[in-house]
C-alpha cells in the first residue's frame, strides 16, 4: 500500500558540467498519494518543467529516484519507458498538443489504441470520457474548430483514456481565460477524484490554487514551503489553511473563508 | 497508425495534390518511354511476327535481321523444300533503305518478295493492291499520309522510281516502316545474281517448327534455322542491347524526379508536424510505430502517384496513336509490374530522411520550446 501513488526522494537534476553547471532541480523529495491533487508554482526558471519531466519519465534525474506504484522510473532503461509512459501517464500540456489532422474523438482514441485494445473498443472509451467532459456533441470536430477550452478538455480526456496512475499538466491553464481556466482545472479535479488518481500540476496560475488539495512553491530548484489546502465546510470554497478562519469541534480543526460560516458550522 | 497516415496526407490538399501529381508525372514519364519503346520494338518485329513463315533460315551465324547481312545462294532454297516436313520455302531479298517519297526521305525495310508466293508479302492492305509486279511497290499507309502519297503515285525506293500499288496498316512505327517490291526488281538493283537473304519456310501440318527446324539445320549446310519466335526474340534483345543505356537514363532522370518529389512533401509534412510528433513521443509512442506513419504517408503518395502515372498513361496510349499513327504505344503488364515495384522502393527509401528526423527528435525539447 506504501508504494502507491508517486514517490520522489532526494531528486536532483543537473545540465553541462564544471563552469557551465546548471542545477535546476536540487534535492527534491515529494510524495503524491491516489487521488491528490497537487500544484507546483513557482518563479519563471525555478525548474518546475524540468521536475515535471522527470516525474513523467521524459527526463532522467541525476541523481535520487523516482517510484510510481513501486515501478521505480528512474532505474529504467529508455526501452521500457514509453510503454510505461502510455499506460501510466497522462499529460495536459499548455498548448494543448492535439492531432489536427485527427478530430476529436480520434484524437482521444488513439492513444488507448496503442495499448492495444481495438479500434472500436477505444472509441467508446473515448466517447465516453469525451461526454463526461461535456463533448458529447463534438465528436467529429477538427480540433481547430474548438474554443481553448475545449481543445483542454479534449486534452484531458486523451489524458484519461488509458486510466493512468497520475495526471501531468504543464501550464493547463495559460493559453485559457481565467473562467475557463478554473473551470477547466474544476472538472479535471472531479474527474480523477472519482477514479482515485493523482494530479501534478505545474503552474504561475495562483487562481486554481483552490482546485489543489496541497500547493507547493518551488524556487532555485527547491521546495520552499507548502500551501496546504482545506474546504470550508459550509460553502465548499477552497481555502488556504494558512491565514484562514479556524474553529475547532469535537477535537478537530475546520478552516473557514469567513468567520459567518465558522459561526454558522460551530452552531450547527 | 494507418488512420493517422491517411488523416496527415489529406489534411493539406495542396501538399496532396503536389505530391500526388509530382510522382504521377514522374512515373507517367517512366511508364510512357517503356510505352513508346515496347511498342516502337513491337512494330520492328512486325514482319517477323506477320510474314506467315514458321521457320527462318539464314546465313550461317545471323541470327537477327538489324544489324547484319544474311547472304544465302538462291540453291538453298531447294535444299530446304527437300527437307522432310517443310510444306513451303519461299526465298526472300531484304535490304534497310531511304525511301524517298513528296520531297521527305523514310528509313523502310524493304523486302523482295516472289510474285504469287503463298507467304512474305504484305497481311493487311488498307488501299489498292496487294499484289505486285514490276516496277511497282506496296508501302505502309502511315509513310504514305506523311509523305501526302496516295496509290497510283511514283515514289523512289531502292533508288528506283516505282509506283505504288497499294498500302498496308500497322507495318509502320516511329523509327521504320515495311516496304514490298518485287524479287525481280530487288535482285536487278542488286545487280543480279543468285544470291538471297533469307528462306522462309511453312511447315506441313501436324509438324513442330522446332523439328523441321533441327532437321534443316541438319540437312542443309552453311546455314543458321530458328523458328519464327526464335528469330523474333533475338531480334528484340539485340533492339533492347542497343538501347538499354538510353531507356536506363531515361527511366532513372524518371525515378529520381519522382523520388525527390516524394522526398520533399513528406519531409515537409514530418517538418511540420514536428511538434505533433514530439508529443506523441511523449505520450508514449515509440519511434517504430511513428516510422509506420512516415512510411505509410511515402507509401500512400507515391501508390496514388502511380495509380494516377498509369491512368495517364493509359490514356496516352489510346489518344497519341490518334494523332500519330507511327508513334504505337504498347503497356505491358511486366513494364508495369517493374514500375510498381520500383516505386515501391522509392516510397521506402523516401521515408529515410523523415524517419531519421522523427528518430533525433526530442520530446522534451518540443515540450519546453513554448
Amino acid at each position: 500500500m506504501d508504494n502507491l501513488g508517486l514517490q520522489v526522494e532526494r531528486v536532483t537534476k543537473r545540465f553541462g558540467s564544471g563552469d557551465t553547471e546548471v542545477v535546476a532541480v536540487r534535492d527534491v523529495s515529494l510524495v503524491v498519494n491516489p487521488g491528490e491533487v497537487v500544484l507546483i508554482m513557482g518563479p519563471s526558471g525555478s525548474g518546475k518543467t524540468t521536475l515535471l519531466l522527470m516525474l513523467g519519465a521524459l527526463l532522467k534525474p541525476t541523481e535520487g529516484s523516482i517510484t510510481l506504484d513501486g515501478l521505480e522510473l528512474s532505474a529504467m532503461s529508455e526501452r521500457k519507458l514509453p510503454d510505461v509512459r502510455l499506460r501510466h501517464f497522462g499529460f495536459i500540456f499548455q498548448d494543448f498538443n492535439l492531432l489536427s489532422a485527427l478530430n476529436v474523438l480520434d484524437n482521444v482514441a488513439f492513444p488507448a489504441e496503442l495499448t492495444g485494445v481495438s479500434r472500436r473498443t477505444a472509441r467508446e472509451k473515448a466517447t465516453a470520457v469525451l461526454t463526461e467532459l461535456g463533448l458529447g456533441h463534438r465528436l467529429r470536430f477538427p480540433p481547430d474548430k474548438l474554443s481553448g477550452g475545449e481543445k483542454q478538455r479534449v486534452a484531458i480526456a486523451r489524458a484519461l483514456i488509458n486510466d493512468p496512475t497520475l495526471i501531468l499538466a504543464d501550464e493547463p491553464t495559460a493559453n485559457l481565460d481565467s473562467s475557463h481556466g478554473h473551470e477547466t482545472m474544476r472538472l479535471l479535479r472531479e474527474i480523477t477524484q472519482k477514479r482515485s488518481r493523482s494530479v501534478v500540476i505545474v503552474s504561475h496560475d495562483a487562481r486554481i490554487k483552490d482546485i489543489a488539495d496541497r500547493v507547493l512553491w518551488l524556487e532555485d530548484g527547491q521546495f520552499m514551503k507548502a500551501i496546504e489546502m482545506a474546504t470550508d465546510p459550509i460553502c465548499g470554497m477552497a481555502v488556504e489553511r494558512e491565514g484562514a478562519v479556524a474553529g475547532v469541534r469535537e477535537g478537530e480543526t475546520y478552516y473557514f473563508c469567513a468567520k459567518g460560516c465558522r459561526d454558522e458550522f460551530l452552531a450547527s | 497508425m494507418f488512420r493517422l497516415a491517411v488523416s496527415n496526407l489529406a489534411q493539406n490538399k495542396a501538399r496532396l495534390l503536389i505530391s500526388v501529381g509530382g510522382t504521377g508525372l514522374a512515373l507517367t514519364l517512366v511508364l510512357f518511354f517503356g510505352a513508346v519503346f515496347t511498342g516502337a520494338t513491337g512494330r520492328l518485329t512486325v514482319y517477323i511476327d506477320r510474314a506467315g513463315a514458321d521457320v527462318w533460315v539464314s546465313q550461317a551465324g545471323v541470327r537477327t535481321m538489324h544489324m547484319s547481312a544474311s547472304a544465302l545462294p538462291a540453291t538453298a532454297t531447294g535444299e530446304v523444300k527437300a527437307v522432310p516436313g517443310v510444306e513451303e520455302a519461299v526465298p526472300i531479298l531484304y535490304a534497310e533503305d531511304m525511301l524517298e517519297a513528296g520531297g521527305n526521305q523514310f528509313v523502310v525495310y524493304v523486302f523482295g518478295v516472289p510474285a504469287d508466293a503463298p507467304m512474305g508479302g504484305p497481311w493487311r492492305i488498307a488501299d489498292g493492291s496487294a499484289v505486285i509486279r514490276p516496277g511497282e511497290t506496296i508501302i505502309d499507309h502511315a509513310i504514305a499520309a506523311r509523305a501526302g502519297v496516295s496509290v497510283g503515285d511514283r515514289i523512289t525506293v531502292l533508288g528506283q522510281e516505282m509506283k505504288v500499288v497499294g498500302l498496308t496498316s500497322g507495318a509502320s512505327s516511329l523509327v521504320s516502316s515495311v516496304t514490298f517490291v518485287t524479287m525481280d526488281d530487288f535482285a536487278r538493283v542488286r545487280g543480279g545474281g543468285s544470291v538471297i537473304s533469307f528462306v522462309l519456310v511453312k511447315v506441313a501440318p501436324g509438324e513442330s517448327p522446332g523439328a523441321v527446324a533441327a532437321r534443316i539445320a541438319r540437312d542443309v549446310d552453311g546455314v543458321t534455322v530458328q523458328t519464327r519466335g526464335e528469330f523474333a526474340t533475338q531480334e528484340r534483345k539485340l533492339i533492347n542491347d542497343m538501347s538499354a543505356d538510353l531507356i536506363n537514363i531515361m527511366n532513372t532522370a524518371g525515378y529520381l524526379t519522382g523520388l525527390a518529389v516524394v522526398v520533399l512533401t513528406v519531409y515537409i509534412a514530418t517538418i511540420a508536424r514536428r511538434k505533433e510528433y514530439g508529443v506523441l513521443k511523449a505520450i508514449g509512442v515509440r519511434n517504430r510505430r511513428l516510422y509506420q506513419v512516415v512510411v505509410l504517408q511515402a507509401l500512400m503518395s507515391v501508390a496514388t502517384g502511380f495509380v494516377a502515372g498509369l491512368g495517364l498513361t493509359l490514356l496516352l496510349t489510346i489518344v497519341i496513336p490518334q494523332f500519330d499513327e507511327l508513334l504505337v504505344l504498347s503497356l505491358s503488364a511486366g513494364a508495369v509490374l517493374r514500375v510498381a515495384a520500383i516505386s515501391t522502393v522509392l516510397a521506402g527509401v523516401a521515408a529515410l530522411l523523415p524517419a531519421r528526423q522523427i528518430a533525433g527528435l526530442e520530446p522534451v525539447a518540443i515540450i519546453r520550446r513554448r
